[in-house]
């Protein structure tokens, strides 16, 4: 009982500095993981739209999963069709051909779009046509959980 | 000689100062603190593309509550041909109360709800999102989204 009672010669309790370090240390380590752990992984064009209710995503899923960013150009009212850092916009036919090899390869294969908010429907639309024709019919919307 | 390295580190004074550490940790402790509570989180909308469904005879198909829900170009959600918010309120509260209400009633009849949303060719993405949003907050699953005109 002598070692780590933290009672003064007069049986008051002090202040003990050390555990006090341990309990900031493990608070520190606690919010500096839960902040990185975050960090977004996408295009930094892209502004998502933001959907309160929606479900967080899950990171299991990520392995067997197609990330299609969809950009837009303000200034020439077209929109960016990028996956895996390369453009498509122009090349449908050879996206659907890789979705459609990865989806023979994992039956789970699963697609989420990321779409930026200023986009027309009619985008969303043409990137929901490749995905179909790639055989893929698992697919989610991506969206943020606040501004 | 040998001694005059130990007198010029007690005259510096290099010690080891816990009391800046404290301060230092305290700090970057709320720094990432108040970090924790702006990280943006990458949320998903789940849908369903149409497919090939596999038929199981003995359960014949019921026939689901049909919802349509039309997004013009103008941000106006039309709930069966009525409009219940504002087109630039994204909270929805009246749509997302209504469609609510409307899955709450269809399971009490042991029936499924069904809602098509359909946008306009240059309807906001962002609008179509905040539909399939307050879906979701209504708990209603089976969702089907396209665009342009039915016809």
């Amino acid at each position: 009982m002598g070692g780590g009672g933290g009672g003064g010669e007069n049986g008051e309790p002090e202040f003990q500095i050390a555990p006090m370090i341990d309990v900031l240390l493990v608070l520190l380590i606690f919010f500096m993981s839960i902040t990185s752990a975050e960090v977004l992984k996408i295009d930094k064009d892209i502004k998502l739209p933001v959907a309160q209710d929606a479900k967080k995503k899950d990171q299991n899923s990520a392995v067997a999963e197609a990330a299609i960013n969809v950009g837009w150009i303000p200034a020439q009212q077209k929109a960016r069709l990028t996956f895996e850092e390369r453009e498509y916009q122009d090349n449908t036919e050879e996206l659907v051909s890789i979705l459609s090899q990865r989806k023979e390869n994992n039956t789970k294969y699963r697609c989420i779009i990321r779409g930026d908010r200023a986009l027309p429907a009619i985008e969303i639309q043409k990137v929901m046509t490749v995905i179909t024709q790639a055989g893929i019919d698992d697919i989610s919307f991506s969206a943020l959980n606040q501004e | 000689m040998a001694k005059k390295p130990h007198m010029e580190a007690e005259s510096l004074n290099l010690g080891f100062q816990i009391a800046p550490m404290i301060d230092v940790v305290f700090v970057i402790m709320l720094f990432f603190m108040a970090m924790a509570g702006a990280v943006k989180v990458e949320q998903e909308l789940k849908q369903t593309l149409p497919g090939i469904a596999a038929m199981n005879p003995e359960n014949a198909p019921e026939m689901p509550d049909e919802i349509m829900v039309t997004v013009e170009e103008t941000g106006s959600v039309l709930l069966n041909e009525e409009e219940l918010d504002a087109p630039n309120d994204k909270k929805m509260l009246n749509f997302k109360a209504t469609m609510n209400r409307l899955n709450l009633e269809a399971k009490n009849r042991g029936a499924k709800v069904l809602v098509t949303i359909t946008a306009e060719e240059q309807a906001l993405y962002e609008r179509v999102i905040d539909v399939l949003n307050a879906m979701a907050a209504a708990q209603v699953t089976n969702v089907t989204f396209t665009v342009g005109s039915e016809e």
